[in-house]
């Protein structure tokens, strides 16, 4: 690496420019000759030249060379595109020493010899426009540091379901301390309602158990129980935050980067298929705790609505898992419902009917308390559960697509089958109903085969309602400054190739906050948030390319016009209520520039006067 | 790829006929990630495409700001391309749908300075769509040939509106308009607040209007000081509406008044600090 | 001890991987075994949910992914050997001659006009055909040839070698030998993805004896812009363009009979998807879906069907459906049943939504590093439910589909998800 060439923005430029051939590429379709020669013509070009391949390493000698020779300030390379070879040229003028935004690449390949290959002369003058205008452009480059932001190497997640501990383990793991702030007593999140997991039959507090263990256990992890976000200051490496606890102290941090795992809860069907109306009509989630409780009523006929409430009913998506909880909820009834009911017999927990809510289990009541945000009390362990099928049982699922993909959900799907598990397909304009039918519970649905009119009594309606996001998700979007979609869920950056880091910088998503997923969905965008996180955290810090927006304080008023159109939440307003940018935040779009109404931000490396300079030097006539 | 090669390798020696005849120059400004890239295709794929086209390279079309388009025209540009990703491809997530909304702008003043607003064309081409793009640039040239060669460098009267309109694109009542017209639209939609589409552009077309008649008459007295009918006639407004245009301007301290015979108040412009 | 990491497979998934990993400052040796990185994702036109197009999303990241200082990224390449464990593995890479040399060809394209070999193009399908010296796509990452020694018969019977004339760079070696390269890794990430299944065996669906009748990765590739067919989709038997369309779901999947009885999980999206590119590229296009059950079901996917209902007209039939012919014409008929009764409808194309299944070198692989496969050859994670991508050797994680079916963004997913294990892995065995 050669020494740094001092470059003063106010030194005469002296521009060296290399003309390629490609081969015959751009040689044969345009003079490159007669071009290189126009090119020394021009206004501060010291020095132009052609090559047979510019970016072979002959070519590159000859720019380096250029370089010390000529004591050139500004490089042009006229050949291919830069989206693919500006990187090696830049490369090359730092190793000569020159600052890499004094280079400038002007395309007469793709975007002139391969596209005018029947028109020589007029491809020819083209290219000699093309360099006039990166001439122009060159003139008034100058050089620009990149800016470094260092990163505080800690991180926080909020939430402590299994994506929020997973999330946290990872990052503990990777040898970074992380708060982990969960508003609950405890950690485990939505699992702890549940019975067994689908795919295995294992309890879910059994799963989850070395996960909190772990957790608890971690050095790196410290732990914020019946905690929530005070506040939250900064931006990406560099953010303050406060923790507060009910009757304690709040906690003040330095963090780098945010993680968000605050998880779902499950829709309350009320006003459908009779749920708070008539006995025994449960939604999935009160059904595992019935399980779990071993508290379950006596049962011949079970009926699984799905959809209730989802798919256009109330919310508009497909809430994932209930199609497969289902599922394994009805495979749990045909193989488990003697035995759960022997235990219960047992324990003498059998209950008649399932009541209406003001008469329903204290568990059922304290969680839907909960789920209404308030405080909680203790659960109690679930017991070993032997298996063994029934023969009296019948479960029906009425559903619209069984949503079973993948390769397990789909063999579960036909082993339920197997097992006798009914599924009844409907329509939409054809719900299922439930009623009295004196004292009788019934399910009246249309069989879509044979177009008629059924009804089935039954001793069960288990709805299987959709995941929800939570009511309070607003308040941390707001405090984050990070989107809401459609339902209220968090808004990733890109659908497909980023999903699980927010457009801000530094803020990442995971578990069903961000939409319904099932535990394994879960955690493996928590440590998948995780990874995201760590990259600044493992730098140390961030580099901003010198491609981003600055604004004179001279000019602006503001008004916040910019702050409101950056995706990036990278401006904000100063102390002197200005607006300020976060360079590490900012992606050099240009969005704000082209928007202020004072005309006080200019792009850096892409002035207006550097745009009108090029653009203007290609409506001028030859010279 | 060969097959494109070879057909353009047989079609290479016969040169058109009329090497002389006029050529239109236009600028497309190209965004980086699928305008930028569709034309790097199109040349992979060889498809071919006339010379016209002088291609800027940004980073999104977002970047590009009324005053770039306007100034370009008032400098005497045939055309102007303006290229970008798809409606909500964009990598930049939003940026094109501010690229829109300062494209209807564009247009409207290029119509209100007397620039045929065909001249200025709005593409969204992926990095998929090479073909589209030569498509696009043949076309474009072909229209831009119609309407001949920008009358702006003949024409002084013309030039004057031309930078008028560039004025008034740079004012901040437009500016902080478009600006917030997107964030208005979806603001309608998450707070229930509908604020009708239709309804803020008959407001922007209005206040359009009002601000490049304001530019013109900058612009005008910049020439020398002048009076109100002289203005009204100039400009074909009612001398009524030129003198409320007046009073905004003074108040803002743009314009001053002179005297010069006694009688009728003439106006000149007041610049402050020259050109910038 | 090292702290190096391979990524075994570039395309989005083990991209993914190798991106995380690089940009946390680790060395990654991304392994990929065709000329070019960017597997399945380069070669869809648009992707749900948001129709967004593939290749402009996916090419900067194959761009970063090569460029990134701390990768190194060895295409036309394969791993025959691993001895060791978590923390150093030694990995033995068969890097196969390419016979042209990475570092002098510039991706120019002269050789190729001089080439008289033509093969029927991977890339496209089989539907255009490319030379025997090639680049499979326009994007290529690396940009450089690839001599495919089975078809140019200079290698094969020393006629020929008017590539190597044709090349200014004297970039091309008919000498070239393979090579077996020796690589220290504390970490590896399998990321090997997914075939296509030929439906030719299951005949009801006619595929390869009616000419109307395509695979939806045929069809990917007709609709793309930069495909064989510009864009433009054609009928087999004619080259016109089709205005009624039949999308048949669940080919060869969802069937114990054919031995894939599970869901592919992306084909009720893609189809649809696919329906609605039809519809924008001509406003005449119908299309219909024959489909079991419609597994719409991750972020935005319902209200993707509900798009595709209302704004384009795609309508949905619940049935499983097979395949005739009508003889003169060469359309497509489709034999399917509404309430129990039998039906035939006669469209002009047919697009088939064929299984999804494993790469079968993938268990060539799992064999090489110790890792099981379950019996359709999917890789298996260790623990299914808290550590999905752990395999049963400690410090090797999956991404991507062949660890089981997975649309792009839970490959993406996955493919950090394996980063981070791998760093945590490397962290805690000292690294
Ligand atoms: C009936 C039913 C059955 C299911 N069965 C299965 C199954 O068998 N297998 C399976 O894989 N999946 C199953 N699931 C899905 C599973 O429950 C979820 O995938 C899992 O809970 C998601 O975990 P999470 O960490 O993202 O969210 P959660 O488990 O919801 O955890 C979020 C945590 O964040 C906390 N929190 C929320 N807001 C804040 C805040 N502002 N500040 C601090 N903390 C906050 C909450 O208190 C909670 O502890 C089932 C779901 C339902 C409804
Ligand atoms: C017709 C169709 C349409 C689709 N449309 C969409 C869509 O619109 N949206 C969406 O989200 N998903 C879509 N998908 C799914 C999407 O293609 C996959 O989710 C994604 O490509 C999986 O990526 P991957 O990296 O796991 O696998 P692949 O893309 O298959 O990449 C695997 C890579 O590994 C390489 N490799 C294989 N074996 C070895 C080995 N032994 N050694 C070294 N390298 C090896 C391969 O060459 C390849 O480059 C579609 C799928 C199909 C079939
Ligand atoms: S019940 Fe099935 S189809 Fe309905 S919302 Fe739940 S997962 Fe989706
Ligand atoms: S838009 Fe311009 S004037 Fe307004 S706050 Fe931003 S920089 Fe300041
Ligand atoms: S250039 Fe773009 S990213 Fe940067 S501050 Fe402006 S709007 Fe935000
Ligand atoms: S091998 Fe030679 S001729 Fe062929 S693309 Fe590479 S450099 Fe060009
Ligand atoms: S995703 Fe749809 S088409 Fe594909 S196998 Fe599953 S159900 Fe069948
Ligand atoms: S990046 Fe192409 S329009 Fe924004």
């Amino acid at each position: 690496m050669a020494d740094t060439i001092k470059v003063d923005p106010k030194d005469k430029p002296r521009i060296g420019v290399f003309v390629c051939h490609c081969g015959t590429n751009i040689g044969g379709f345009v003079d490159v000759k007669s071009v290189a020669e126009y090119a020394k013509t021009l206004p501060d070009v010291i020095y132009a030249t052609d090559n047979l391949y510019t970016c072979a390493e002959d070519g590159l000698v000859s720019i380096r060379e250029g370089i010390r020779k000529h004591n050139l300030n500004r490089i042009i390379v006229a050949s291919c595109t830069p989206r693919t070879h500006a990187p090696l040229f830049q490369a090359t003028c730092e190793s000569a020493g020159l600052n890499k935004y004094l280079f400038t690449f002007v395309n007469i390949r793709e975007h002139c010899s391969w596209v005018h290959m029947k028109e020589r002369e007029k491809g020819t003058t083209k290219a000699r426009d093309l360099i006039r205008m990166g001439v122009a452009r060159a003139r008034l480059l100058i050089p620009q540091e990149e800016q470094r932001v260092d990163v505080e190497p800690s991180g926080v997640v909020i939430g402590g379901g299994v994506a929020g501990m997973t999330a946290a383990l990872s990052l503990a793991d990777m040898g970074f301390p992380v708060h982990l702030v969960e508003r609950e007593a405890e950690l485990g999140g939505f699992v702890k309602n549940l019975n067994n997991l689908y795919v295995t039959e294992k309890s879910a507090t059994d799963t989850i158990k070395p996960l909190i263990e772990k957790t608890k256990a971690h050095k790196n992890v410290k732990l914020h129980l019946g905690s929530q976000m005070k506040s939250v200051e900064g931006f990406i490496g560099n953010y303050e935050i406060v923790i507060g606890a009910k009757g304690a102290e709040d906690i003040k941090a330095k963090v780098g980067t945010i993680i968000v795992a605050t998880g779902a809860l499950e829709y309350v069907p009320e006003g459908l298929y009779g749920y708070n109306q008539y006995p025994n009509v449960v939604t999935l989630t009160e059904f595992e705790i019935l399980c779990k409780k071993k508290a379950l009523p006596k049962m011949k006929n079970v009926a699984i609505i799905q959809c209730a409430g989802s798919r256009g009913q109330v919310k508009t998506y497909c809430s994932r898992v209930c199609c497969n909880v289902a599922i394994k909820n009805a495979i749990n009834i045909v193989d488990n419902y003697d035995n759960m009911l022997g235990l219960a017999e047992q324990l003498g927990t059998v209950i008649e009917k399932v009541p209406v809510e003001q008469k329903v289990p204290e568990e059922i009541i304290e969680r839907r308390r909960r789920r209404r945000g308030r405080e909680r009390g203790e659960e109690g362990e679930a017991d070993e559960v032997k298996l063994g099928p029934s023969e009296k049982i019948e479960v029906t699922v009425f559903n619209r697509d069984i949503m079973a993909y993948g390769v397990e959900h789909e063999l579960t799907y036909n082993k339920a089958r197997e097992k006798r598990v009914k599924f009844v397909r409907y329509t939409t304009d054809h719900l299922p109903r439930v009623y009295m039918e004196g004292n009788q519970l019934t399910v009246g649905y249309f069989h879509e085969t044979l177009k008629l009119e059924r009804t089935m009594p039954v001793d069960m309606v288990i709805l299987s309602t959709p995941l929800v996001a939570q009511p309070d998700a607003g308040d941390l979007s707001q405090m984050l400054k990070v989107p809401l979609g459609q339902e209220g869920f968090f808004l990733e950056a890109h659908v497909k190739l980023r999903p699980v880091d927010f457009a801000t910088d530094g803020i990442f998503v995971c578990g069903t906050c961000r939409g319904p997923a099932d535990i394994t969905e879960a955690v493996t965008q928590a440590s998948a948030a995780a990874s995201r996180a760590a990259i600044p955290m493992a730098k140390g810090y961030v580099q901003a390319e010198a491609l981003t927006s600055v604004v004179d304080e001279n000019k602006c008023s503001g008004c916040g016009t910019c702050i409101q159109v950056c995706p990036y939440g990278a401006l904000r307003k100063s102390e002197k209520g200005l607006a300020e940018v976060i360079v590490a935040a900012c992606k050099g779009c240009g969005c704000c520039g082209a928007t202020c109404p004072e005309g006080a931000i200019t792009m850096t490396n892409y002035t207006d006067a550097q745009l009108l300079a090029e653009a203007k030097a290609a409506l001028q006539e030859e010279v | 790829m060969a097959e494109n090669v070879q057909h353009a390798i047989a079609q290479k020696k016969d040169e058109p006929a009329g090497a002389n005849e006029w050529e239109p120059k236009i600028i497309g400004f190209l965004c980086n990630w699928c305008s930028y890239a569709g034309a790097d295709l199109c040349g992979v794929s060889r498809y071919q495409y006339p010379t016209n086209v002088r291609a800027v390279r940004v980073m999104c079309s977002t970047r590009i700001s009324p005053h770039i388009v306007l100034e370009l025209f008032t400098a005497g540009a045939d055309g102007i391309l303006v290229g970008g990703c798809h409606l909500n491809d964009c990598h930049y997530i939003t940026g094109n749908f501010y690229t829109e909304k300062r494209l209807r702008l564009m247009k409207k003043l290029l119509e209100d300075a007397g620039i045929e607003p065909q001249r200025l064309r709005l593409e969204w081409v992926s990095a998929s769509e090479g073909e589209k793009f030569s498509k696009i640039v043949t076309e474009f040239t072909e229209q831009v040939k119609k309407l001949g060669p920008s009358k702006v460098k003949k024409d002084a009267a013309l030039k004057t509106r031309a930078s008028a309109a560039d004025g008034a694109s740079q004012t901040f009542r437009l500016r902080a308009l478009v600006g917030k017209e997107l964030g208005l639209e979806k603001t309608g939609n998450v707070y229930g607040q509908k604020l009708d589409q239709t309804e803020l552009e008959k407001l922007i077309d209005a206040a359009t209007k009002d601000e490049f008649e304001r530019s013109l008459i900058l612009e005008l007295s910049k020439q020398k000081a002048r009076s109100v009918k002289e203005l009204g006639q100039i400009m074909d407004v009612p001398t009524d509406k030129v003198l409320r245009h007046i009073v905004v301007l003074r108040q803002k301290n743009m314009i001053a008044m002179e005297h010069p015979d006694g009688l009728t108040p003439t106006y000149k412009a007041i610049e402050i600090g020259g050109e910038q | 001890m090292t702290k190096d990491v391979m990524v075994i497979g570039g395309g989005i998934a083990g991209i993914q991987a190798a991106l995380d990993l690089a940009d946390k400052g680790m060395i990654v040796h991304l392994v990929e075994k065709t000329p070019s990185i960017g597997g399945r994702m380069a070669q869809l036109d648009k992707t749900f949910p948001t129709n967004d197009c593939s290749i402009c999303i996916l090419a900067p990241k194959m761009a970063d992914c090569f460029s990134h200082p701390n990768t190194n990224v060895i295409t036309y390449a394969e791993v025959v050997g691993v001895e060791g464990k978590v923390g150093s593995f030694k990995v033995k890479v068969l890097k196969k001659a390419r016979y042209v040399d990475e570092t002098k060809c510039t991706g120019c394209g002269e050789c190729l006009e001089k080439c008289p070999s033509k093969v029927p193009s991977e890339f496209e399908m089989g539907l255009s055909n490319r030379k025997a010296i090639y680049m499979p796509f326009m994007q290529a990452v690396p940009r450089v040839m690839t001599i495919d020694k089975e078809h140019c018969t200079m290698i094969t019977k020393g006629k020929c070698g008017n590539c190597k004339k044709a090349c200014k760079r004297e970039a091309i070696d008919y000498e070239m030998k393979d090579k077996i390269l020796e690589l220290e890794v504390g970490a590896i990430v399998v990321a090997t993805g997914f075939d296509s299944w030929d439906p030719s065996s299951a005949t009801e669906y006619g595929y390869g004896r009616y000419p109307n009748v395509f695979t939806a990765l045929e069809y990917e590739r007709m609709i793309n812009a930069a495909g064989p067919t510009h864009g433009h989709i054609e009928r087999r038997s004619d080259k016109k363009r089709p205005i009624k369309m039949a999308f048949i779901q669940c080919v060869g999947s969802r069937n114990p009979q054919v031995g894939h009885p599970y869901c592919c999980s992306v084909c009720c999206m893609h189809s649809t998807k696919e329906s609605m590119l039809a519809r924008e590229h001509h406003d005449d296009m119908e299309s219909t879906i024959f489909y079991k059950d419609m597994r719409a079901c991750a972020k935005g996917f319902w209200e993707y069907i509900e798009r595709a209902k209302r704004d384009y007209g795609v309508r949905y039939v619940n049935s499983d459906a097979t395949v005739q012919e009508n003889a003169e014409t060469h359309n497509p008929i489709v034999v399917y049943d509404v309430g129990g009764r039998q039906q035939s409808e006669e469209f002009d194309m047919v697009v088939l939504a064929t299984t999804l299944v494993p790469r079968k070198e993938t268990l060539e692989l799992a064999k090489v590093l110790g890792l099981k496969a379950d019996e359709f050859g999917f890789l298996e994670s260790s623990e299914r439910i808290l550590e999905f991508g752990k395999t049963v050797v400690p410090g090797i994680y999956l991404a991507g589909y062949a660890a089981g079916p997975a649309d792009i963004p839970e490959s993406v997913a996955q493919g950090s998800s394996a980063a981070a294990k791998a760093v945590e892995a490397i962290v805690q065995a000292g690294g």
